[in-house]
Parts: structure tokens; sequence; C-alpha cells
């Protein structure tokens, strides 16, 4: 984290065990203004559990997620589309933007639509291609403009348009003073988008650091 | 919480195969329960393997019974289907009948001869309903008993007859004469009149014995017939609801509806959140795990309250249109919905326990489904039969919905069963209600 940066989530200590298996030990993290940070590691390293915390759509075992007074608002893309599949893209858009209390649902939900390129001919979205359904996965999280967004490997699924567009809208939020963490198993992204590389190996933090620093020390790609 | 219950609505009416699945089902699961029940009640047919030959017309006691009279009179609790030793050995066998009353030789000649007590021999399998077949044949053996009862205290009568008025008779086969009391008094009155004072005082003394021995024998007939039956039932039938249509059966048709659709749909409903992995998007701060709980027993009791009302309003038409006496129907409609939507709502209680606790929905929907029969089955016993199938079911919400469902469509002062299972509905839902919401955060997870 920059120097300065205001400090938008501080985690601490934070764990996550199921009965004796560790799935992440204990890390200590903090997400600043104005970064992308980029979580890699191997399958099973801890990183989707990891980013769920932060996210707090999963409740840690052990420490604490603080988030900045005032509270920003988390967007969150889980890895798989979290939407409910017999509701239409729009009717799903409509029915989180209530739920997060955006004023214009409806409107919001034509905004969403558009920025993510999706069909709004009533199908369900249990219908639409796995592309179309994370599309729809990132709407969601787009809906209240939030300050930090979390992306757990968005761009499985999309093509690369959309994944330009994907990026384009993580880097207008870091540049507008949020902050994005993701995580992801392409190096061309995190060489190119990261600001700051969190590697994670069998639930452990066994690297936190600049992108140079990353680049520079090659214990760390061998986690990669 | 609201908005989720609208969520689940549309996504409810969406699913028009799941709705008629979950309406019909129970029903058909309650009609095979009310033929099961109405077998239940049906005459089993069991064998009389006659070894004695029985001649059509019985001689007892001076009176004539017409043998297959009483097998036709009995018919009216049991099939009795006249067959050979073998065969009815075999139809044992394959379940054909369900047990077999074997008249043995000697049986006519130990009943006429009224000194050995002739004996009736009963084999039956060892099925579940063998007590049934038991308690029917008993009931044959007790109407028969009762026929021959009433020939041997007529010919126990006679005798007594004989002593009173004199005459001949006959008993095991010898024959005797009786002067009788009364031509005994009259001798003694004609000997009272000796000049010996001695044989007069004696034939007097005896006279009045004599007297007092008629006196005494006059009230042997209604005497006899008392102690020989202190208790008479009488039997009256009265129009009424057919069975069919008895408040009972809508009640309990009624709750295993609810049961099914409570379960199911909240168990699904729950779960179904995690499957559509939506659980960990709502509950980082757009929903409370309260409301979350809330929302899917909300959910169930407007299911459960249309389609039960839905049902009850079915039921309303059958009993109107059968012109059946004895229910309000409609007038009762409020109380009813009061029931439905508080069963559906503790059901749904229990069943957001048991998708919590499944965490996926199919496998969620196939434990409540293997959870709802046996709930159901419980409730079905009485607790009179078996206790510990009545205190099991006392803490479930089925025998609660079915006795308030009961209650609402029949009782004439229903306002004190329908408060306590009220109560005890409202019990049930807040105890499975705070374990859902103890289970429910492993949906998270």
């Amino acid at each position: 984290m920059a120097a300065g940066a205001r400090t938008l989530l501080s985690a601490r200590g934070v764990a996550r065990r199921y009965g004796r298996h560790v799935a992440l030990a204990p890390i200590d993290l903090d997400i600043g203004a104005g970064e992308l940070v980029a979580v890699i590691g191997p399958n099973g390293a801890g990183k989707s559990t990891l980013v769920a915390i932060l996210a707090e759509a999963l409740e840690a075992t052990e420490g604490s997620v603080e988030l900045a007074d005032p509270r920003p608002v988390v967007g969150w893309v889980p890895q798989r589309p979290a939407q409910y599949g017999r509701l239409s893209p729009r009717e799903n858009l409509e029915l989180f933007a209530r739920l997060e209390g955006v004023e214009d649902a409806p409107g919001a939900a034509t905004r969403l639509l558009e920025l993510v390129a999706l069909p709004d001919d009533g199908r369900p979205a249990s219908e639409l291609s796995l592309g179309n359904q994370q599309r729809l996965n990132l709407g969601i999280a787009l809906l209240d403009d939030p300050d930090l967004l979390i992306l757990d490997e968005p761009t499985a699924a999309l093509d690369p348009r959309q994944r330009r567009r994907l990026w384009e809208v993580a880097t207008a939020t870091r540049d507008r003073g949020g902050a994005v963490v993701f995580v992801t198993q392409n190096l061309e992204e995190l060489e190119r988008l990261a600001d700051r590389v969190v590697v994670l190996r069998a639930g452990e933090l066994v690297f936190e650091g600049t992108r140079a620093a990353y680049e520079s020390t090659p214990e760390a790609h061998v986690f990669a | 919480m609201r908005l989720l219950l609208a969520k689940d609505l549309r996504i409810f009416g969406r699913s028009p195969g799941i709705v008629a699945a979950l309406v019909l089902y129970p029903l058909i699961v309650a009609v095979i329960v009310g033929l099961v029940v109405r077998y239940a009640g049906d005459r089993p047919r069991i064998a009389l393997v006659d070894e004695d030959g029985l001649p059509a017309v019985l001689d007892v006691g001076g009176q004539s019974f017409d043998v297959q009279l009483i097998f036709d009179r009995a018919a009216e609790d049991v099939e009795l289907v006249r067959l050979t030793r073998e065969e009815a050995e075999r139809r044992l066998a394959s379940g054909d009948v369900l047990g077999i009353v074997e008249i043995p030789e000697g049986f006519e000649r130990d009943l006429r001869g009224m000194v050995r007590q002739p004996e009736v021999k009963l084999r039956t399998t060892e099925s579940a309903i063998a007590t049934r077949v038991v308690e029917k044949v008993q009931a044959l053996v007790y109407v028969v008993n009762l026929q021959l009862q009433r020939a041997y205290i007529e010919a126990n009568l006679q005798y007594v007859n004989l002593l009173k008025d004199g005459g001949s008779g006959s008993f095991l086969g010898d024959d005797f004469d009786v002067i009788g009391l009364a031509e005994a008094a009259r001798r003694l009155d004609r000997l009272a009149q000796n000049p010996d004072p001695e044989v007069q005082a004696e034939a007097k003394d005896l006279a009045n014995f004599v007297r007092q021995a008629r006196l005494a024998l006059e009230s042997t007939d209604d005497s006899l017939r008392a102690t020989a039956n202190p208790i008479q039932l009488e039997r009256e039938e009265s129009g009424g609801r057919a069975l069919i249509l008895s408040a009972d059966v809508q009640a309990y048709a009624l709750a295993l509806t609810l049961g099914f659709i409570g379960l199911i749909v909240a168990a699904a409903g729950i779960a179904g959140e995690r499957d559509e992995n939506v659980f960990g998007r709502l509950t980082r701060g757009l929903v409370r795990l309260w409301e979350l709980v809330g929302e899917k027993i909300a959910f169930v009791a407007v299911v459960g309250g249309i389609i039960g009302l839905l049902l009850a309003v079915v039921f309303g038409l059958v009993v109107e249109l059968g012109n059946a006496a004895g229910g309000e129907p409609w007038g009762r409609l409020p109380l009813v919905l009061v029931g439905v939507v508080l069963g559906a709502a503790a059901f749904g209680a229990l069943g957001v326990l048991i998708g919590a606790l499944a965490r996926e929905a199919r496998a969620a929907t196939l434990v409540a489904f293997l959870v709802a029969l046996p709930i159901v089955l419980l409730g079905l016993v009485p607790s009179s039969v078996v206790p510990a199938a009545g205190g099991i079911s006392q803490a479930l919400p089925f025998a609660h919905t079915a006795n308030l469902l009961s209650a609402a469509l029949a009782d004439a002062d229903p306002a004190v069963t329908v408060l306590r299972e009220i109560g005890w509905l409202l019990g049930l839902g807040a105890v499975f209600a705070v374990l859902a919401r103890v289970a429910v955060r492993r949906l998270g997870e």
C-alpha cells in the first residue's frame, strides 16, 4: 500500500478453519485507496477464501475485517455467479439494487445491462451462457458504484472484449480513489495491472509486496 | 424481507409443475391413507373348517338354531368362507384368508350335552392385523354365545316351570315325572286336615316352605335373564357425514398437505439460496440471518395458506354438494385459515432447519420428503395405542395442525382446542426457527 494512502479495508489475523483443516492461516492485509491488488497462488491456496472474507461474504473463524469510516461501498464478484437462475438479468439487477438501497433500481438495472452488454429479453439467467452469467455477476457487484471492488477470477469466462471492459471499470475505480482486489491465474493480467501482489500457498501468506518487488523475487514466482 | 418474499413467490409462480406436484402428491397420499383406513374397517376374510359337519338346523336345549343364519349374522363383522382343511391351510399361507376357525369333531355333541364346554379353534398368521382378526372372531363367538345363552336360559326355565307346575321331562337322556310345587302345596293342604296335630303342624310347615319356594321361582325368569346379560347394549344408527367427508379426514388431509409443502418448500428454499451461490451475497450486509429465516417461514405460510384455503374450499364444496350434515364449512373458513397459516409456518420453520442442515437443495428436498412421511404417520397413531408415538408427535407440528383444523371445522365450541393448538404451533415454530437460525450460518461455509 502506498505511503499516505487512505486505508479502505484492514484485515487483522483473519483465518478460516473447517474442523482441523486450515483453509487460511492468520493473515494481516491492508487495502489502500488507489491500488489494484492481485491475489495469486496455486489451486487450493486459499485465495477465494481470503477474498470472500475480505468481502464479508464468509465469516472468518479468527481475526477481523474492518472498513474505513466513512464506510466504503464494497462490490463483490465471486468466482461462481451468484444470482437467481429463474429471474431474468433485469429482475436480478433490480432485486439486488433494491436490497442495496439504490434509489432508482430500474434505472440502475438499465445502466448496468448496458455497461455489461447483457440482453434484456426476459430470459431467465440460468439460460444465459456462462460468459453472460459472469457479466451479470459483475453487473450486480457494480450496482452501487463500489469504492472497493473484490473480484475472484472475474475474467475466466469472459471474451476478450468483455475482459477489456472489465479492466477499464477496474482501473476507473482505482483512478477515482477506490481500490480493486482481484484473484487471478493469468500472469499477463498480473504484470499489466497489479500495483501490489499477494501470494498464497496452502493457506499461508508467502509474499506480499509491490509488483516490482514481486518481479525481483524469484522465489515468489515459484509459488504462483 | 418483503423483497425476498416477493422474489420467492415470483419464482414459485414460475414453477407450475412443482406447484402441481406439491398439491397433488399429498392429496394422493391422503387418498391412499383413507383407503387404508377404510380397509382397516373392512371385514377380514376368515376360513370356516367344519370338521363336525354341523347340520343346517341345530337343536339345543329344546330350541332350534338355524346355523347358516347365525353365520350370516356374524358376517357383519367377518367374511366367513367354508373351506376344507387343506384348502384353508393353503389360503392362510397365501394370505387369501387371515385366519381359520375350526369346528372340531364332537362340537355338536358337547353343545347338546351341556356338560362339557364345546371349543372352537382359531388360527391366525403373525401378521400385523392378527389382533384385529382375533377381535373379530371373539365378536363372532360372543354373538353365537349370546344366542346359545338365550336357548340355555329358555331350557333352564322349562325345568323351573316343571318344578313349579309339574309334568314330564328328560335330562341327559333320562325321562322323569315331577308333581310340581303347585300340586305339592295342594297335597300338603290336604295333609294339614289330618287329625294328628303333629302331622298337621309338619304339613303346615312344609306347605309354607312350598309356597315360599313357588314365590321365589316365580321371579326366576327375569333374574336369570338379568344375571346372564347384566348390561344390554342398544345400538342406534344416526345420520351424519360419511367417512370421506368427516371433519377429521378433512383436517388430516389439510395437515398432510401442509406438512409436505411446508417441509419441502422451506428446506429447498433455504438450501436453494446456497445452491445459487447467493447466500454469501445476501448475508454480506443486505439481509440478516434472522430475516432470511423469517422470510422463508413467511413464504411457506403464504404458499401453505393459499393452497390450504383452496383445499378447504374444495372440501366445503364437496360437503355442500354431498348435502352432508354436521359441519359449517363456510362460517369456519377464517378459523381454518388461521390453522393452515400457522400449521404451514410451523412446518416451514422445521423445513428451514432441515434445509440448513442438509445444505444442498436436492439433499434438502430428499431429507424433507423422508422426514415428512414419518411425521405424518406418527401423528396418525393414536396416543392411546402407542404412547411413545403420541409423545413424539406432540413435539412436531402435524398432530397440532390436524387437531386445530378438526376443531375449527367441526367442534361446537372450538375456542379452547384452537387456542391450545395455536399456542403449541407458535411454540414449536419458535423453537424450530431458533434452531434454524443457528444452523443457517453453516450455509455460508
